[in-house]
């Protein structure tokens, strides 16, 4: 019984091959993009949960309590460790605390103890206790971080660090050097950890080493974080987190100073490891965090889409019923019953999803290269080995064999079989006329929804790279400079500006615009209580103000004779209740404690510290030469090439140990808002997809009623209609259901922006054009998709249209 | 006395639309019984054809009564007319109405897989009934690739292949031309001659020549009835 079923409906999709095509291909689109959003959603969900104890790990963060509201930081205080292993009855000492940094200088020391080889290392460099190896699950082969750690100056690489510095070379025992500060052992390598981590260390260097390597190795003090610095615990079993946060601030309340009324008070909250990867304030080791949001927006762009190719099907399944109808009453006739006919519909359409599966796994396989390297991931695909997937597509195939084919099996199980038999159902008569319209509206409301989002997320985009951030960015090159030689710099930056090409140079803690931050508590106007709110400070030489064409409003720069002078932006000026700019100079401030007090010298115009989803910080500029890390560089572009020889050249005269690496402030700003460009990338493709497919489908319903009316066509044209006038009688339908699409696509587009926009403190304006715009491409690509048909409809001879029946 | 296969009383079938109501039967009485071979003829809209697909239980009558080897089923439900049609009944068309998606053989088997047959029977009957009708050389062939009266022997084949009780054929040779009509008017007079009832719905007079009994309708009415003297014997 089942071989004849699958023997009509391969035979009938093959008579049928345009309606075959059409309806493959718009399902294999469909189901293309939604495995390939399934396996971008499932590997971000898939972020550290393969650690047995995932659901007990826990991050302590803090919390500071300003009067304005609260900030969180992800860092823990250095003592916090110690005091917990110490505190060992109240269940806290399955801990380990980290130091983590981004890449850093390594050099591979031969038996001499000299650099043989130099990198400028851009993986993650994890300062690490024994203990880490024991919360999280990672592969550790043959090596026993309990032994190779627990000393200070060790260091565990990964395979494919150990690879690329010694080549083959057995490393153990071999000795590198880190940031030319710390001389490691290499203790042993592991296997590299998965890409889904983060906390995606390539080198493992000993906790106990960061005591000669960080002043704040050894701190005792409560009074200092650092985001680089984490403490991860494992709860202990039956123990929620709201109590173990409850025992821990009452621990610790003791041990942070009370820094008086003004100053937040801090407290800790712990921190799941599951919301690591979508917590962006807080962020983790990997920099990479996605937003639930877009998670939940990628489901559902999947999901339209495979709806979108689903709406196809049923519309041009439901017009094609009338070719089967005659079937239909022969079956009847012949005995079959409505639910046999259903289960055969049903069977003809789980071929077709089938066959549009198992093209989709090919054409993911061809894709996903390209989308890993868009979204920069490391997704693999492979169906028999991965059970979720697995169970997706089987589901997907299940369901879609549902939603497309119930519907059409339905209208078609019904039909009476007198009336199929004599070919008296024509289109008016299948029921589905009006679904049909409802369809097409809802596939064109979610394509019209999709393609204003992408118009305003790309909008937003160029918003973030065309804004003025208040100086200017262009040209400029930055280097990180090796810490701790701070004598040396003012003579480099001589040397560095001693080229043509090299138009202007300036030593900062770092660029006007950059992820690294100092703040810091101060007074102000000789008050004796601190300002209840942070300061950000900009640490710069005189050159700075200068070299980023920042806007002075009143007073002057500062200059290198003066002795202690401060140079704040308008929203500090604004902050501290300073009525004009001019009014600001000569006020006093004074930083931390009130140690360093010195006057207000100059007022700027407010630039952008940070990205542009977060408000303008109140900022100070002052100048402290031990705190230079950055060295800035205003090149002449048209001599690019030579200024960075230059500048090359004059490093590593200075540092001859270190690597010379250089950034353009520009592409450094512009990684600022990576996450919101490949989600803008990833959108822009799949609205397209979305559309294709609803024209594909709108193609087919089209082609599918001129075929229907070529009688009417013949008689009209025989009367003297145009080929104008039958493309307007073939669209106007058509194109009163775009309309209503767009009439219901505005409100849903502009509810869903307004709400992503909310999230950016500098955002674009919702305008009505990228509304307008949406509405009239689709228009556009559907009248054309239409016109063909008719066209091709209207240049038929009458006199063959006319026999057609 | 032959076994009576089918009886009508005061048949009545109506349609209506919102504003037009047309009766296309009016009160049919007639008989038919096992052997027989019955033609129904009349001018077009006489509702011969309306009188065969109700005999066919493809439609219902609006009052009246209908009988099926003695069983009242003027009002049974779709899914008991289904399995009555699928165990007793044979249909053939004017138009032939063979699945083009289907060889000779699958349009042949097709009754036998709907009452479920086990799969060696369902060849064998389909072997015979392919046999039976000459064109088992053609059982792979689609329905286009045979011509019309060849079209024909295959639903013919398919109409008797599930042994039914009664053979309904409405204007078997209307589509072909006068050989290919001889052929298969020929070929059920031999299958009336083996043993199965039929009743054909047709417009030729020539073609009611092979029947035993031509029932003549009017708008809606039986007029006349003609036993043909070559099969009186055979009659009532």
């Amino acid at each position: 019984m089942f071989k004849i079923y699958f023997l009509t409906a391969w035979r009938s999709l093959l008579r049928n091959k345009s309606y075959s095509i059409l309806n493959v291909a718009g399902l294999t689109l469909g189901i293309t993009c939604s495995i390939l959003l399934f396996l971008v959603i499932k590997y971000e969900l898939s972020y550290d949960t393969f650690h047995s104890k995932a659901d007990k790990i826990y991050r302590a963060t803090t919390v500071s309590n300003y009067r304005e509201g609260e900030a969180r930081s992800s860092a823990a205080h250095y003592p916090l460790a110690e005091l917990l292993r110490s505190n060992n009855n109240l269940g806290f000492a399955n801990l380990t605390q980290v130091h983590g940094e981004e890449g850093g200088q390594v050099n591979i020391l031969g038996n001499d103890g000299n650099a043989i080889k130099r990198f400028k290392e851009d993986a993650h460099i994890g300062f690490v206790e024994p203990e880490f190896f024991d919360i999280f699950d990672f592969e550790t082969g043959a090596n026993d971080p309990a032994q190779s750690l627990s000393e200070p100056n060790n260091v565990i690489l990964t395979e494919s660090i150990a690879q690329k510095y010694f080549e083959g070379e057995n490393p153990v025992g071999r000795l590198i050097k880190f940031n030319n500060k710390l001389t490691l052992k290499v203790t042993g390598v592991i296997p590299d950890l998965p890409s889904n981590t983060d906390l995606p260390f390539s080198l493992f260097v000993s906790y106990k080493s960061f005591v000669d390597y960080s002043p704040y190795g050894d701190a005792k003090s409560w009074s200092s974080l650092s985001s680089t610095h984490h403490l991860y615990l494992v709860l202990p079993e039956g123990m929620t987190d709201k109590r173990a946060t409850a025992d821990l601030n009452a621990l610790i309340k003791n041990h942070i100073p009370d820094k008086g009324a003004n100053l937040p008070q801090e407290t800790y909250a712990l921190q799941p490891l599951s919301d690591l990867h979508f917590d962006a304030v807080l962020g983790n080791y990997s920099n990479r965090t996605v937003a639930r949001e877009v998670i939940w927006s990628m489901a559902f762009v999947g999901l339209f889409l495979v709806i979108v190719a689903c709406i196809n099907f049923v519309n041009l399944a439901t017009a094609q019923a009338i070719k089967r109808a005659r079937e239909v009453g022969v079956r009847k006739v012949m005995g079959s019953s409505q639910l046999q006919l259903m289960l055969q519909f049903l069977g003809e359409t789980f071929l077709i999803t089938l066959t549009a599966t198992l093209l989709s796994v090919v054409l993911t396989e061809l894709v996903l290269p390209y989308l890993n390297e868009l979204l920069e991931l490391e997704i693999a695909f492979s169906i028999l080995q991965d059970p979720a997937l697995l169970f997706f597509m089987v589901a997907q195939v299940l369901l879609v064999t549902l939603f497309a084919g119930l519907y059409p099996a339905l209208i078609m199980a019904r039909f009476q079989p007198i009336a199929a038999l004599k070919s008296r159902i024509n289109t008016q008569k299948v029921a589905g006329l009006s679904m049909r319209s409802a369809l097409v509206v809802l596939q064109f409301t979610i394509c019209q929804v999709l393609i204003i989002c992408t118009i305003l997320v790309n909008e937003q985009m160029e918003f973030f790279k065309s804004k003025s951030l208040g100086f200017n960015k262009d040209a400029v090159v930055t280097v990180l400079l090796p810490t701790g030689e701070g004598k040396k710099l003012m003579p480099l930056r001589q040397e560095l500006a001693n080229h043509p090409a090299v138009r202007k140079v300036s030593l900062s803690s770092a660029p006007p615009s950059a992820n690294i931050t100092f703040t810091g508590n101060f007074k102000f106007d000789n008050s004796s209580e601190d300002v209840p709110f942070h300061a950000n400070y900009k640490i710069a030489d005189e050159n700075y103000i200068d070299l980023y064409d920042m806007k002075l409003l009143a007073g002057r720069n500062y200059k290198e004779s003066d002795s202690v002078a401060y140079v704040i932006n308008e929203t500090m000026r604004r902050k501290l209740g300073i009525e004009s700019p001019s009014e600001a100079i000569n006020k006093t401030i004074a930083l931390g404690n009130g140690e360093v007090k010195g006057y207000i010298i100059g007022v700027v115009e407010d630039f952008h510290q940070n990205p542009l989803r977060d408000p303008i910080d109140p900022s100070i500029l002052l100048a402290n030469p031990n705190n230079y890390w950055f060295l800035s560089a205003k090149i002449d572009m048209n001599n690019k090439q030579e200024a960075l020889q230059h500048l090359e050249k004059v490093y590593n005269k200075a540092y001859p140990d270190d690597v010379f690496d250089y950034e353009f402030l520009d592409e450094s700003i512009a990684r600022f808002y990576q996450d919101e460009a490949r989600q803008n990338k990833l959108f822009k493709i799949f609205s397209i997809i979305a559309i294709f497919i609803g024209c594909l489908g709108l193609y087919g319903l089209v082609a599918f009623m001129a075929a229907q009316r070529t009688k009417e066509v013949g008689i009209r044209k025989v009367l003297g209609a145009t080929m104008f006038n039958i493309t307007v009688l073939f669209s106007k339908e058509f194109v009163k259901l775009v309309l209503i699409a767009f009439i219901l696509a505005v409100p849903i587009a502009y509810y869903l922006m307004n709400k992503w926009l909310q999230d950016f403190t500098y955002r674009i304006t919702l305008d009505y054009w990228p509304f307008i715009l949406a509405g009239v491409v689709t228009l556009i690509i559907a009248i054309i998709t239409m016109s063909s048909q008719a066209i091709k409809a209207s240049l038929t001879n009458p006199v063959v249209s006319l026999k057609s029946e | 006395m032959k076994e009576r296969i089918i009886e009508t009383i005061r048949l009545q079938k109506k349609y209506v639309t919102d504003t037009v109501e047309t009766t296309a039967l009016a009160g049919v009485d007639i008989q038919i019984c096992s052997g027989e071979f019955v033609a129904i003829m009349g001018p077009s809209g006489c509702g011969k054809s309306t009188l065969l697909n109700i005999l066919g239980m493809l439609d219902t009558p609006t009052a009246g009564s209908l009988k099926f080897m003695g069983t009242e089923i003027a009002s049974a439900t779709e899914h008991q007319r289904a399995n009555l049609r699928k165990e007793n009944l044979g249909f053939i068309f004017q138009s032939f109405n063979l699945i083009d998606e289907l060889t000779v053989q699958e349009n042949v088997e097709l009754p036998l897989f709907y009452q479920g047959l086990p799969k060696a029977e369902i060849k064998k009957r389909v072997d015979a009934a392919l046999e039976r009708v000459g064109i088992a050389h053609r059982r792979s062939h689609f329905p286009q690739q045979l011509s019309g009266g060849q079209q024909q022997r295959v639903a013919i084949a398919r109409a008797v292949v599930g042994r039914p009780g009664l053979i309904l054929a409405d204007e078997p040779t209307g589509n072909l031309d006068s050989v290919h009509g001889r052929e298969v008017m020929t070929l059920l007079s031999e299958l009336n001659e083996d043993g199965a009832t039929i009743v054909m719905v047709t417009h030729s007079p020539s073609d009611a020549e092979y029947a035993h009994r031509t029932i003549n309708l009017l708008d809606g009415q039986v007029i006349t009835e003609r036993i043909h003297a070559t099969s009186a014997a055979i009659a009532l």
